[in-house]
């Protein structure tokens, strides 16, 4: 006889708040956030086919202002820059998930350490976030990319350096509160193992705040790769890197397209992921979201 | 048996807080006092770490292009900041040069950090405490209008408006409100913190608008404003945003406790119980964002104040970033760093004095 309770087990857990998760999305938000960051996708999927120039290539047509054959202009080197534009996202886009995602590893790994085993572990770590946390992001970041050297490699390194502690207070936070919780003593009583109840009590609860962080945070990711590029500490000339561009349309302050476009890319990105983030929270965390239930007055 | 006796029994000495009130909070302000002095030492920690990651001879990295033609500036350096000796040694050595106010000298001006970043402080804090009122007064009048009007079209109008200021590439944003409000419409000057043609008043504050005030000369007063409305409000985005949020989830949980029910029954306008009795009750977690406000508002400096020809610590900082000024860039940060956890223990010297419950966790 093979065993069966479990799937009926994860569709009592997944019945714990009916409707929510569903109600959430119909939102103008969320359905704006997905739309946003599904062309966004599609954009770094399908660039060569979509991108009318190649975004290195230079020509004589310095500074074209927008027009039917160059949308978005050229710029000081005559470059296509709808097409550097759109190859932007290819780089920022996967940049963004990858470290985001290497935060939460980091981050998880580190925190759940922590919370679980305490003592000096939890210390340790504990510790190295309030060190982090004791700078201003983009101040750390521009400190370690700067003493590494400027390069897209390291502004990445640095942004991960940035972002993990948030991680790991999280996670440390819910397995510790979660850990003495009544419904993960009952299933413990009930004879699950503590690596069962780890991953059927307590992972799905760690997963919907750390999901909705790092939805929130591909948003801050772009903006402080783009940061730190702006600052001419990321990507390097001649990538087409969003930040990088909005820092050549200081420099020609009059051809205003230069940083127009670009910037807007960044804003698009960051808003939608902005958008799907809290609209995630919403449907997670009833308590925290911003669609209020009116109290029964 | 004894400990949950003794427990008990010193419960029941309800005199020992009355007979000294501030005892509890003076142990709260020296834990807070010890854990800001421990962040000091792990900041320095970690700059003098990043300085030692620095790739290849740290003394070439400081002392730049010109070190390499120059032997004895080498020894120089090397012995002043003992890189002979073993590390224990060298972090000790920074830290005594820290604390004689040594952050080494700019490659860039070629003058030592510290005076470096005593003239450039002002203009930031004027600038930065500005765009902080502004987002003060802009953040929490829109989250109390959001929550008063919550659930309606309003609310949901602001909500994408808060999204909006917190998605925002600062360094886009005063580069488009630059070109618009001062290239196109000419509303407010370009750049800098005065009309190239006029002096500041007499060096009082530093604060070029406090400075004429006191002077009693108005047109220089407005000539200051004139110049500083513009990055302030474009640095005050990000922290509206914040607010707004904030003060609508402070202000929603307490909007509906019994005593303003009680309030708008004894027929008080609804005005009066927002703004005296909500709002008062909703404020003290609003106090928690000050800090995160000061670091978005720094983080805003370094990106923006370049457009803006802003003589700050920000321009100093974006400088130093772009032609690698190592020794510059980590004397900004530390000292960023250091008034930020000053600010952050303020915050929660506050919070403690508005709050009492917070003394006791």
């Amino acid at each position: 006889m093979t065993i069966q309770p479990l799937p009926l087990r994860f569709r009592i857990g997944l019945r714990r708040r009916p409707g929510t998760i569903g109600s959430a999305w119909t939102q103008p938000l969320a359905i704006t956030g997905l739309a946003l960051a599904g062309a966004w996708i599609l954009i770094v999927i399908f660039v060569p086919l979509v991108a009318p120039y190649d975004p290195l290539a230079q020509s004589a047509q310095l500074f074209l202002a927008p027009s039917s054959s160059h949308v978005f202009g050229t710029d000081e080197l005559g470059r296509d820059l709808f097409s550097r534009v759109l190859w932007g996202a290819r780089l920022s886009l996967p940049l963004a998930f990858f470290l985001v995602a290497m935060a939460v590893t980091i981050g998880a790994v580190l925190g759940g350490l922590a919370g679980y085993f305490g003592g000096w572990i939890d210390e340790i770590v504990m510790r190295a976030t309030d060190l982090v946390f004791a700078f201003p992001t983009i101040i750390l970041a521009m400190a370690v990319t700067a003493a590494l050297g400027p390069s897209l490699r390291n502004a990445v390194l640095a942004v991960v350096v940035v972002f993990w502690p948030s991680y790991a207070r999280v996670v440390r936070g819910l397995v510790l509160s979660l850990g003495q919780a009544d419904y993960v003593s009952a299933t413990r009583l009930l004879g699950a193992s503590s690596r069962r109840a780890l991953i059927v009590d307590v992972m799905p609860n760690v997963a919907g705040p750390v999901l909705v962080l790092a939805t929130l945070d591909l948003g801050n990711a772009v903006l402080l790769l783009a940061g730190l590029s702006f600052l001419g500490l990321g990507a390097q000339p001649p990538t087409p890197e969003w930040g990088s561009m909005v820092n050549t349309g200081t420099q020609y302050f009059q051809r205003w397209w230069l940083g127009t476009f670009p910037g807007f890319a960044i804003l698009s990105v960051v808003l939608a992921f902005n958008f799907l983030g809290d609209s995630l929270r919403d449907a997670l965390d009833p308590r925290s979201s911003w669609a209020v239930k009116e109290q029964n007055r | 048996m004894t400990s949950p006796a003794s427990a008990a029994n010193r419960q029941l000495i309800p005199g020992r807080r009355l007979r000294l009130p501030s005892r509890p909070f003076l142990r709260f302000l020296g834990r807070r006092l010890a854990a800001l002095i421990l962040l000091g030492l792990g900041i320095t920690f970690v700059a003098f770490v990043l300085t030692e990651l620095v790739p290849g001879d740290p003394a070439a990295a400081n002392l730049g292009q010109r070190a390499i033609g120059d032997p004895a500036a080498v020894r120089a350096f090397r012995e002043h900041y003992g890189l002979d000796k073993p590390l224990p040694v060298q972090y000790a050595l920074y830290l005594q040069h820290l604390a004689s106010g040594d952050l080494g000298e700019s490659e860039q001006t070629h003058r030592p950090v510290r005076t470096d970043l005593s003239e450039y402080v002002p203009a930031t804090a004027e600038l930065a405490l500005t765009s902080i009122l502004v987002a003060l007064a802009l953040g929490i009048t829109l989250g109390v209008i959001a929550a008063v009007r919550r659930n309606k079209l309003s609310d949901q109008v602001l909500r994408v408006i808060s999204l909006a200021g917190i998605s925002m590439p600062t360094f886009w944003l005063a580069l488009v409100a630059l070109y618009v409000f001062f290239f196109q419409l000419g509303w407010v000057p370009g750049s800098g913190r005065l009309d190239p043609g006029l002096l500041p008043a007499s060096h009082i504050t530093g604060l070029y608008t406090i400075d004429a005030l006191l002077a009693g000369q108005p047109r220089r007063v407005g000539n200051a404003v004139q110049h500083l409305i513009l990055p302030a409000c474009v640095l005050a985005a990000y922290n509206v945003g914040l607010l707004t949020r904030f003060t609508r989830s402070s202000v929603l949980e307490v909007i509906n406790n019994d005593y303003v029910q009680a309030a708008r029954a004894k027929g008080l306008p609804e005005r009066t119980v927002i703004l005296r009795h909500v709002l008062r009750a909703a404020l003290p977690p609003i106090i928690t964002v000050g800090g995160l406000a000061f670091a978005n508002v720094m983080t805003g400096t370094v990106l923006v104040e370049s457009i803006f020809s802003w003589p700050g610590i920000g321009q100093y900082a974006f400088h130093s970033a772009t032609t690698l000024d190592l020794p510059a860039i980590m004397g900004v940060s530390l000292f960023v760093a250091v008034v930020y956890i000053v600010v952050n223990f303020l915050v929660d010297v506050l919070y403690g004095v508005v709050d009492p419950r917070i003394r006791v966790a």
